[in-house]
């Protein structure tokens, strides 16, 4: 064996030694993870876990989702408004009505006796993320293009921070949340099978306000509105309550718009019972929370307080004595629909509504399905294409078989350690790269027949073989790893698994077909002085 | 063993007819799209929601669609799965115009409701609630009685349990009854009275349910078309500059896109649907395609470098027949594995497969007939073009009489020194 043969040969080995170590390390920390018993899992379990599946194959819950980033801008314009409506009056600057042309902007009515430069001092000092034009009569006020983008962004931000939250805390293995474009969040947790409660779970706003009630419940909005000539005065609004099972009325509550407390003073919820066994959220508030709320019941005391979910009134309790720092939330609430609520409570708020563009369950039957013909599929193809190629190359075709099996197995090691997702379109990938693999033997092989029947001794024609055909190779494997690249830049999830497969499989293909081929001929007929005839 | 022992078959003769058989090809795939009305779009793309049932007794289609007609959902599709036996149905329903409507648990509670009879809501559908459900209804009664216990965190040890029941749930494909579930392995007696009495086993287990909103159905046409797009485009810049000549990168992109366009067709004149499945194969057979194509340039451009000037279309047709054998040969591995995926690979490969089927005669074919045919037109049309180019280079071709075939000068300059040997 020449020393050129040694270090080739080491080569191999390391190269598959680090793949095959790189796939079990990987499936045992996985294996780990989801382990109960004691001890280490077993080695087939490592086996089995290597490579993570993606949902079409294991079985989960896809979701897309959009933040409505309108909402944040909205709350926004109006937390913005009612500071400068409480620092006008403070300042003694008198404004007028307030209206809303769109969800960036508001116009604020100006009267002749308003004095302009206390009121430009205020806005300059208090809302810098507007832009003024005052006019006679009016003051128009937009949101800055920056500010406004600042705000989608944290919405967006700060939505995908809620909802990890309520996924760690609903517990999901390996769940995956990550922003895809400006405001959307790609959701994978796989393993749910229990689409309807996740939904419920990521989608409820969880947005809790605690609001003094000036008026109501009443089904006619309209008789509340009464005292105050029909129209909805400035400083209150108008809330429905949250419908019954079976009530077909809506009832209507007059009630500040300012909150005494919102969800963010919030410490802790946790789900409890009442009296009658009744199902109920508890919450406990901040030290801060508590002073605010201690400050507003002293004072409020025989007056009603709307617990206000999702811009829904669940209950409105008449305030009986100062409270600090705990308050229920009751409504006809299921077990688990007050453990729900506890969780979204504790996870915090979404800053924004969320909607579903997309949502994908595949049940764990399907993937169990898939996964098997997949591979009973891909086995017997392979198995086929052995046979063949051994048929057609006879013992050359060993050499190719070895170089596919390794070839295979290099490639799983890899996806296992670059910690790779395998899809369908993945499998995709994954069988162009063994043909492409079968290709570069076939190419191989041919050229040397070539050789062969030119009249070249086998070694010769096994030398020229391999260069001739190495540029082609070479040429085939730099196309399609172009194309993709490509795929992968501009592709979404599927394609984006078809093009890291593919990338991956050829580098692989190159190696294998090339490097490990030609050392087992080199195996096989190197050490010889002569050779009379290949098996090809 | 050999098939072909050097053939020297004039393949560039047929390239008027293989060009007029290509375009039929194409034209028949266009007509069918046509005739359609555009492409058959799964709701990959088109935006709907898709719910994949597999029910315990073979369902009443009938019966079926009058429980759906109570829905309100306008139109909908019920399909039974190409295996009867196993009582799969796929509904499909358009999207909806109002916002924030839950089709998919408004479907299911219909089926339920139609074809279940009468629901005991006190009792867990063991075929419809997901493991965390079952999980947390077995913790919250722990009949194995493991609260307090030392080592024991009751919800994880029922969620084992409930793992197990579901995993039955998946080898036996769906309970028929409570008794089903209790064949669950290793659970206990306790674990098994309860399931017992407070289960039931609903009319069906859901496979799959996928929801697209028609915005993301959009994007992912675009983003789709917008990949492929540049991904042809970067192997065209490859090929040129690889090839040295913009005519070998045009062809080999035309015959690829030739392929996906046929491809499409063909899949349309079957009925099939387009969804991210045939994009996943599509991309697969760009892949193939342009790979074949290569294979046939680079033996072109090997045959070129020898001194002897040929005409461009002896050495293309020499090239076609010096790589036939390694092209059948390839394509029948491939085939044979799609073959395997296309018998064995159950529903969701199936597409993929016959996709990739088709992909496969028509690549092989397009690398011949398509991509090498290009190369010559092109020549010939540009040397037509330009006539006086010649005869300016070299003086003494100018004096060759004009009618015999012009000897094509090389078409591609010899390539740089090649570092195939280095290793």
């Amino acid at each position: 064996m020449t020393k050129k043969l040694r270090w080739r040969l080491l080569l191999i080995f390391a190269v598959v030694a680090g793949m095959v170590a790189g796939y079990i390390v990987t499936g045992y920390s996985r294996a780990k993870k989801e382990w109960v018993g004691p001890g280490s899992p077993p080695l087939s379990d490592a086996l089995k876990k290597g490579i993570k599946l993606g949902l079409d194959l294991r079985g989960g819950i896809h979701l897309v989702l959009q933040v409505n980033t309108a909402d944040a801008l909205k709350a926004q314009r109006d937390n913005d408004v009612i500071q400068l409506q409480n620092q006008a009056r403070d300042q003694g600057v008198a404004l007028g009505a307030i209206e809303y042309p769109s969800d960036i902007s508001f116009a604020v009515a100006v009267s002749p006796q308003t004095d302009t430069t206390k009121l430009d001092d205020l806005v300059k000092r208090w809302l810098p993320d507007w832009n003024v034009n005052p006019t006679s009569g009016k003051w128009f006020f937009t949101l800055k293009d920056v500010s406004r983008r600042n705000i989608e962004d944290s919405a967006v931000t700060q939505a995908i921070e809620t909802i990890r939250n309520r996924i760690d805390e609903f517990g999901v293995a390996e769940p995956l949340i990550a922003r895809e474009g400006t405001d959307r969040i790609l959701i994978q947790l796989p393993g749910i099978d229990d689409p309807k409660r996740v939904k419920d779970l990521i989608k409820s706003t969880a947005f809790l306000e605690l609001k003094l009630v000036e008026a109501g419940p009443s089904s006619d909005r309209n008789q509340l509105l009464q005292p105050y000539g029909g129209q909805v005065p400035p400083n209150l609004e108008l809330v429905q309550d949250k419908a019954q099972p079976g009530q077909t009325q809506v009832n209507w509550y007059l009630v500040q718009k300012a909150a005494v407390i919102t969800g963010r003073d919030l410490k802790n919820a946790r789900p409890t019972q009442q009296q009658f066994g009744q199902n109920a959220v508890t919450f406990f508030l901040t030290p801060s929370g508590a002073e605010k709320f201690a400050d507003v019941t002293a004072k409020n005391v025989n007056r009603r307080l709307a617990i206000i979910l999702d811009h829904r009134v669940q209950s409105a309790p008449t305030i009986h004595e100062r409270i600090s720092d705990t308050g229920q939330i009751t409504g006809s609430f299921s077990a688990e629909e007050a453990n729900d609520l506890a969780l979204v409570l504790r996870a915090g708020a979404l800053p924004a509504g969320l909607t579903y563009l997309e949502e994908r369950t595949v049940g764990p039957s399907l993937g169990l399905d898939s996964i098997r013909k997949g591979i009973t599929a891909s086995v017997v193809g392979a198995v086929l294409v052995f046979f063949a190629v051994v048929a057609y190359y006879r013992r050359a075709g060993w050499n190719a078989v070895l170089a596919l099996i390794l070839n295979a197995v290099l490639l799983m090691g890899a996806l296992a350690l670059f910690d790779a997702t395998l899809t369908l379109p993945g499998i995709a990938g994954f069988i162009l790269t063994i043909g492409m693999a079968v290709d570069s033997n076939v190419l191989i092989f041919e050229r040397i027949r070539e050789e062969l029947r030119a009249g070249r001794a086998p070694k010769t024609a096994i030398e020229n073989g391999f260069s001739k055909a190495f540029a082609t190779i070479i040429d085939t494997h730099i196309t399609v790893i172009i194309s993709a690249i490509f795929l992968f830049q501009f592709g979404t999830g599927p394609v984006k698994g078809f093009a890291v497969t593919l990338i991956v499989g050829l580098l692989i293909s190159v190696f294998t077909a090339v490097f490990v081929s030609h050392t087992i001929f080199e195996l096989e007929y190197g050490r010889r002085e002569h050779i009379d005839a290949l098996s090809i | 063993m050999e098939l072909f022992r050097q053939t020297n078959i004039d393949f560039l003769r047929w390239k008027w007819w293989a060009i007029g058989a290509s375009w039929a090809l194409i034209l028949v795939g266009m007509g069918a799209i046509f005739v359609q009305k555009g492409l058959k779009f799964g709701i990959d793309f088109a935006g709907g929601t898709q719910i994949a049932l597999r029910f315990a007794q073979r369902p009443d289609i009938d019966q079926l669609r009058k429980v759906l007609d109570q829905g309100g959902f306008g139109s909908f599709g019920i399909q039974r799965y190409e295996e009867p036996e196993k009582n799969e149905v796929l509904i499909r329903v358009q999207q909806q115009r109002k916002e924030g409507r839950d089709v998919t648990q408004d479907v299911l509670s219909l089926v339920r409701q139609g074809l279940g009879g009468p629901i005991d809501a006190s009792k867990i559908d063991l075929n419809v609630q997901g493991r965390d459900s079952l999980a947390a209804r077995l913790a919250a009664s722990d009949p194995d009685q493991v609260a307090g216990k030392p080592n024991i965190v009751v919800a994880e040890y029922y969620a084992q349990i409930a793992e197990r029941v579901i995993r039955r749930r998946s080898e036996v494909g769906i309970f028929r009854s409570p008794a089903d579930a209790n064949s669950t392995p290793g659970i206990s007696t306790a674990v098994k009275q309860w399931l017992q009495s407070n289960t039931t086993t609903g009319p069906f287990v859901l496979l799959s349910a996928e929801n697209v909103g028609p915005q993301v159905g959009s994007d992912l046409r675009r983003k789709a078309v917008w990949a492929v797009a540049t991904s042809m485009a970067g192997m065209l810049i490859y090929i040129w500059l690889r090839f040295r000549s913009l005519p070998f990168g045009v062809g080999a992109i035309v015959a690829t896109f030739h392929d996906v366009m046929i491809t499409i067709g063909l899949l349309a004149l079957f009925g099939r649907e387009f969804n991210l499945v045939v994009i996943a194969a599509l991309l697969t057979l760009v892949g193939y395609s342009v790979n074949d194509t290569v294979v046939v340039y680079d033996r072109i451009r090997e045959n070129q470098r020898t001194p002897k000037k040929e005409p461009l279309e002896t050495v293309i047709n020499r090239s076609i027949n010096q790589t036939l054998s390694r092209t059948i040969l390839t394509s029948g591995a491939t085939m044979l594995v799609v073959l395997a995926l296309y018998i064995l690979g159950g529903e969701v490969l199936n597409t993929f497969a016959l996709t990739l089927m088709i992909g496969i005669i028509i690549g092989t074919y397009s690398s011949i007939y398509v991509a090498s045919p290009i190369v010559v037109i092109w020549k010939q049309f540009v040397d037509r073009r330009k006539p006086a180019v010649v005869p300016l280079a070299a003086g003494k071709a100018a004096a060759a009489p004009p009618a015999g075939p012009k000897p094509a000068a090389p078409a591609i300059p010899p390539a740089p020194k090649k570092k195939s040997g280095r290793r």
